[in-house]
């Protein structure tokens, strides 16, 4: 047999991103819709945006929302999905009210806490929160209730206190799902950060969006979502990292 | 060292179902510095038994007791190896056998000491650095075996502890931890469904009846220790085989 020549990853997501545009430049060229921007015009829009200091000064503050959020996700959601992996108990209790976040349509959220709070950075990190939430505490409450039984033995037999049976058993055993919900978690508040600029508080990337729209801009409304795109990958990339890091250490025996 | 009496252990699953009896009146007792086996088929009850005398279940009727002190959880005079090795994962081979030391509050001078001194006694010099998944089975439980002597207990508790390695691999352990006897004159309970294994291994032999477990027959195996070379050619180690086969053949026994 012959051996076949493989095409290297860079080369096949090149292609892919090429095939893409030409989709996309083949679908602007027929429909003549003038809001449907061809590639070539948001490219070059896209050039001008980076250099255009309202991009970043709107990628701060929307960012700022979401590092609010995803921090206050984190830190309340990891150790509530703990409790409830946990003790059972805990887990059934809570199991409701992370289900209705789950299966709410998430658009309803922004309008709801906006009664309750003045509109500000507080109520965008609130909903970028509320977004995150049932993740994290979804994937790191199957982490630690799917952790071995015997490696609890382990902790108790050797004479853990419950505080070190959490740090060097529970927690670490239960680390790859953990990271993978705070990965997945992350994506979900970001889908919170541009949703609440859009529906409810037009501030940030979200004011930037709304702005070209009506200006009829449509290739710098283009850019920006690019950008937007280009954000997400980064961070997925920089959890997949950071999880990868951690994956390597707790390869399964 | 170890003295259980009329042990009772009763599983209640949920409401709807019958009370399920593990053990019914179990009497156990083992000497300082003698290995007992405790023999019987497969979900008999004889981990749940171990469970009981580690601190880690519960049990219903009766008394346990270890070193004279009654049983209330896990203490420091006890160790476990386990069947399926247990060892942490994300934690190199220096980093499991210290774990008990480390929870402690051992220094690192101190488990450093221990983990070269237990590296050296189990054969794997060079691997100290290695995670559980890059080492055999037969590797990883002899780590399972050092972390439990890191400890210095008083007493090892082994769960099946070679179940899961092949013939061979489990032949050397065994050796192993004969050997290992020899130096330290620990005092082991070890539980199998391996007659061979409780034979090659033990002083006495408790057997147990299937569930409810009931001891049936408490063995002197007899044979000398250390353990003739040749062991399977010892006509009272054959013998002491033949027996334990008869006995976990009787009626009662099943």
């Amino acid at each position: 047999m012959t051996e076949r020549r493989r095409w290297p990853l860079w080369a096949l997501r090149l292609g892919g991103g090429l095939a893409l545009l030409a989709l996309w430049d083949l679908g602007a060229s027929l429909s003549h819709n003038l809001l449907l921007p061809r590639p070539g015009p948001t490219l070059v829009a896209l050039a001008h945006l980076v250099f255009d200091p309202a991009l970043w000064r709107a990628l701060a503050i929307s960012n700022q929302a979401l590092a609010l959020g995803f921090l206050g996700a984190a830190l309340v959601g990891v150790p509530l999905g703990c409790v409830a992996g946990h003790w059972p108990r805990a887990g059934r209790w809570l199991d409701p009210y992370v289900n209705v976040l789950v299966v709410l349509p998430t658009p309803v959220l922004p309008p709801v806490i906006f009664m309750l709070m003045p509109p500000g950075l507080w109520a965008r990190a609130l909903v970028v929160a509320l977004f995150a939430l049932p993740i994290v505490v979804q994937y790191a409450e199957t982490g630690v209730r799917r952790v071995d039984a015997r490696l609890r033995d382990v902790a108790r037999v050797f004479g853990a206190t419950p505080l070190q049976a959490w740090r060097r058993v529970l927690l670490p055993a239960a680390a790859p799902d953990l990271l993978l919900g705070l990965r997945l978690g992350l994506s979900r508040a970001l889908e919170g950060m541009v949703v609440v600029e859009l529906l409810i508080m037009a501030v940030g990337v979200g004011q930037l969006l709304q702005d070209y729209q009506a200006r009829f801009e449509s290739p710098s409304m283009y850019a920006v979502i690019l950008v937007l795109m280009a954000e997400s990958a980064l961070l997925a990339r920089l959890g997949r990292t950071l999880e990868g890091r951690r994956q390597r250490l707790s390869v399964a025996a | 060292m170890i003295d259980v009496r009329q042990c009772r252990k009763v599983y209640r699953a949920d409401t709807t179902r019958e009370p399920l009896v593990v053990l019914d009146g179990v009497d156990l007792h083992v000497s300082e510095g003698e290995v007992v086996a405790v023999l019987g088929p497969s979900g008999c009850g004889k981990t749940t038994l171990l469970r009981i005398v580690a601190g880690l279940a519960s049990w219903e009727g009766g008394e346990v007791r270890v070193g004279g002190a009654p049983v209330t959880g896990p203490g420091r005079d006890r160790a476990m190896v386990f069947q399926d090795f247990a060892l942490l994962p994300w934690a190199t081979v220096s980093e499991n056998i210290a774990f008990g030391l480390s929870l402690r509050g051992a220094s690192a001078a101190e488990r450093h000491d221990a983990v070269h001194r237990l590296v050296g006694m189990i054969g794997l010099r060079g691997f100290e650095d290695r995670y559980p998944s890059q080492l055999s089975g037969g590797m990883q439980q002899r780590v399972g075996l050092a972390r439990a002597l890191a400890v210095e207990p008083r007493v090892l508790l082994l769960d099946e502890p070679f179940g899961s390695l092949d013939s061979i691999t489990r032949r050397g352990l065994q050796d192993d931890l004969l050997a290992l006897h020899q130096e330290t004159g620990k005092t082991v309970l070890l539980v199998t469904h391996s007659v061979d294994e409780a034979a090659r291994l033990a002083d006495r032999i408790v057997l147990l009846s299937p569930r409810p477990a009931r001891v049936l027959d408490v063995i002197d195996t007899g044979l000398p220790r250390p353990r003739p070379a040749h062991l399977e050619r010892d006509a009272r180690f054959a013998a002491l085989k033949d027996d334990l086969w008869e006995r976990l053949k009787q009626p009662s026994a099943r």
